[in-house]
């Protein structure tokens, strides 16, 4: 399912964050949002998601404004893989992972035995069988995000969004969680945005990329293309190159920092 | 929850049921208790019981008890939902002043309108909702919609409301008014009669059933508001709803007995402990806990002296060590829901 952005200004109060913002999201692609801190990428997701109306501009999914829609209708358009997680209470993995049909749960009703079954059936692809019965605020942070994940998953939406996935996680965790992502666009077609503070997941996951500069976008295209030393040293600074590795293979660094 | 202890919780309560009905300022006999619960069958007449034991039991007794156990249970699942609302283990049910407002109202009826029917519990029903209205108006009037305005709205109107009942009583006769307005404060079920069970219970039943019914969404509610928005729940919708309830449950309880502490903040912890957070399973495990536990410490509060103990007294006294314990011995284990995390 399709994203389009189209002359989105928004931010917080009298000072917009965004600028005109114009991005399309093909349908069963992964997108990379590439900024500095402060740049607009979480404010762009928000917008997306419908947690904050823009003063201008218009978001579709499939032709269908944003805007017009209910909560229910949008979560189950869009899911979102937050960054960070934090439950002031103990529920168990499976618990966490139920709360992703929400949406399609009557309110006057709890997740069937379907539900279950569908969300362990989850567990399994995502591979946390073992932690559903875990409480949840007992995970490590890598154990959270694929938790998270999985709660995401569960929604069933075909568009995904996931806000610096691999903030707390270490090196191999951000590969598995970023490789996850991946089959789960190809095999699902999901659309997924990711925003990202490294170039070079994006590189290696990501099939389009858009970058955004002071609420602005920059660039945006596909990963291969998009990603050269003129667009990375405008949106992330000088001294960031592209160069080639030894393989044959492309990777972004810092030089002259 | 093992089946063991479902089974002991059960025996417990039976036993706290007993032993209320049969103790206080009248004790009522093993045999006329017998005698009272077999005039229950049909066909068999309690003649054998004295008339007077008879008097002490339906008219004293069985709505004072019933009243413990709603006020009890309807606190509890107050108690459990604002903490889900509020992402707080350390919510009360009064957070948003209801409690104040309600003393507010019950000192107004004690001064100024001492014959109207129903005076101080319709007083302070009444005050005790308006006060969290005007918490919940005042906290939509912000640009800012978390639940921890919400907090402080309720902050300032306790505090209103709460100068407003001591300016009553610094008004009030200190022979008269000020003791009746300090007693009703501290709470008691000792005025608890047949027309306080019939305006009370129906609307904790009702609320209570709701708010089981209603509950596994209050799962959802326990995350920040975002998340929870991008699970599709519409977050200020539904805290209006659950707050709506609550706080006509606790308004009805603290307008029948006056102001009880602790129970709103420990037993939602206890019943957390037992059965976990996931709140379809919690509400009603809190409400019967609740209850027997409310239960228990009004029969403390009416045996163990002469006179009558407040039952905030009771409450206060072993509530607030029983919070301490869970603070050192199992707040890494959960118990205070917070996890090792």
């Amino acid at each position: 399912m399709s994203v389009r952005v189209d002359g989105l200004t928004a931010g917080y109060g009298n000072s917009p964050v965004l600028h005109e913002v114009a991005a399309d999201l093909a349908a069963g692609r992964s997108c990379a949002l590439i900024g500095r801190n402060g740049s607009g990428k979480t404010t762009l997701m928000r917008c997306i998601n419908g947690i904050l109306k823009p003063t201008k501009g218009t978001i579709t999914v499939s032709g269908r404004e944003i805007r017009s829609m209910k909560r229910d209708e949008i979560a189950r358009l869009i899911s979102l893989v937050p960054q960070g997680n934090y439950s002031p209470f103990q529920f168990s993995c499976l618990e966490i992972i139920l709360m992703g049909g929400a949406a399609r749960i009557k309110p006057w009703s709890a997740p069937c035995a379907g539900e279950r079954l569908q969300a362990l059936e989850i567990c399994r692809e995502v591979g946390i069988v073992e932690l559903a019965e875990r409480p949840f605020n007992s995970l490590s942070g890598g154990q959270k995000q694929l938790v998270m994940l999985a709660r995401a998953l569960h929604q069933n939406a075909p568009v995904m969004l996931l806000d610096e996935p691999n903030s707390h996680l270490d090196f191999p965790n951000q590969h598995m969680m970023m490789g996850l992502m991946r089959r789960f666009v190809r095999e699902r077609g999901v659309t997924a945005l990711i925003t990202l503070h490294d170039p070079n997941l994006a590189l290696q996951y990501c099939d389009d990329v858009v970058m955004l500069r002071e609420g602005r976008v920059v660039a945006a295209g596909p990963t291969a293309e998009i990603l050269d030393d003129v667009h990375l040293q405008e949106v992330l600074g000088p001294g960031i190159l592209m160069e080639r590795t030894v393989s044959g293979g492309r990777v972004v660094v810092p030089r002259n920092m | 929850m093992k089946k063991s202890l479902i089974i002991f919780c059960l025996f417990a309560f039976g036993l706290a049921l007993v032993m209320s009905l049969a103790l206080g300022r009248y004790p009522i006999g093993p045999a006329d208790l017998l005698g009272l619960a077999g005039s229950l069958l049909p066909g068999i007449a309690a003649d054998a019981v004295p008339v007077e034991v008879r008097m002490v039991f339906w008219n004293i007794r069985v709505p004072r008890i019933l009243l413990g156990i709603a006020v009890g249970s309807g606190l509890s699942i107050a108690g459990v939902v604002f903490q889900a609302l509020f992402r707080n283990p350390l919510a009360a049910p009064d957070i948003l002043g209801v409690t104040a407002g309600s003393g507010f109202g019950a000192a107004l009826a004690i001064m100024f309108f001492t014959r109207m029917a129903l005076g101080v519990q319709g007083l302070a029903f009444l005050f005790g909702v308006v006060a969290v209205s005007i918490a919940y108006f005042l906290a939509n009037r912000s640009w800012d919609r978390s639940a921890s305005v919400l907090v402080i709205s309720g902050i300032v109107v306790s505090a209103v409301f709460q100068a407003g009942v001591s300016i009553l009583m610094y008004l009030a006769d200190p022979y008269d008014q000020l003791a009746k307005i300090v007693f009703w404060i501290m709470g008691s079920f000792h005025a608890a009669s047949w027309a306080k069970v019939q305006v009370t219970l129906p609307v904790v039943v009702v609320g209570s059933l709701l708010l089981t019914v209603f509950g596994w969404r209050l799962n959802v509610m326990t995350h920040n508001e975002e998340e929870a928005l991008s699970l599709g729940v519409d977050v200020f919708r539904w805290r209006l709803f659950y707050l709506g309830i609550s706080t006509l449950v606790v308004a009805s309880s603290v307008a029948a007995v006056g102001n009880i502490s602790w129970i709103g903040l420990i037993v939602p912890h206890i019943a957390r402990y037992l059965v976990g957070t996931e709140h379809r399973r919690l509400i009603p495990v809190a409400a019967f806990i609740g209850g027997g536990f409310l239960l228990i410490m009004d029969t403390v509060a009416r045996t163990v002296s002469v006179s009558e103990i407040p039952i905030s007294i009771i409450t206060s006294i072993l509530g607030a060590p029983f919070l301490g314990y869970l603070v050192i011995h199992r707040g890494r284990k959960g118990a205070l829901g917070v996890g090792a995390g």
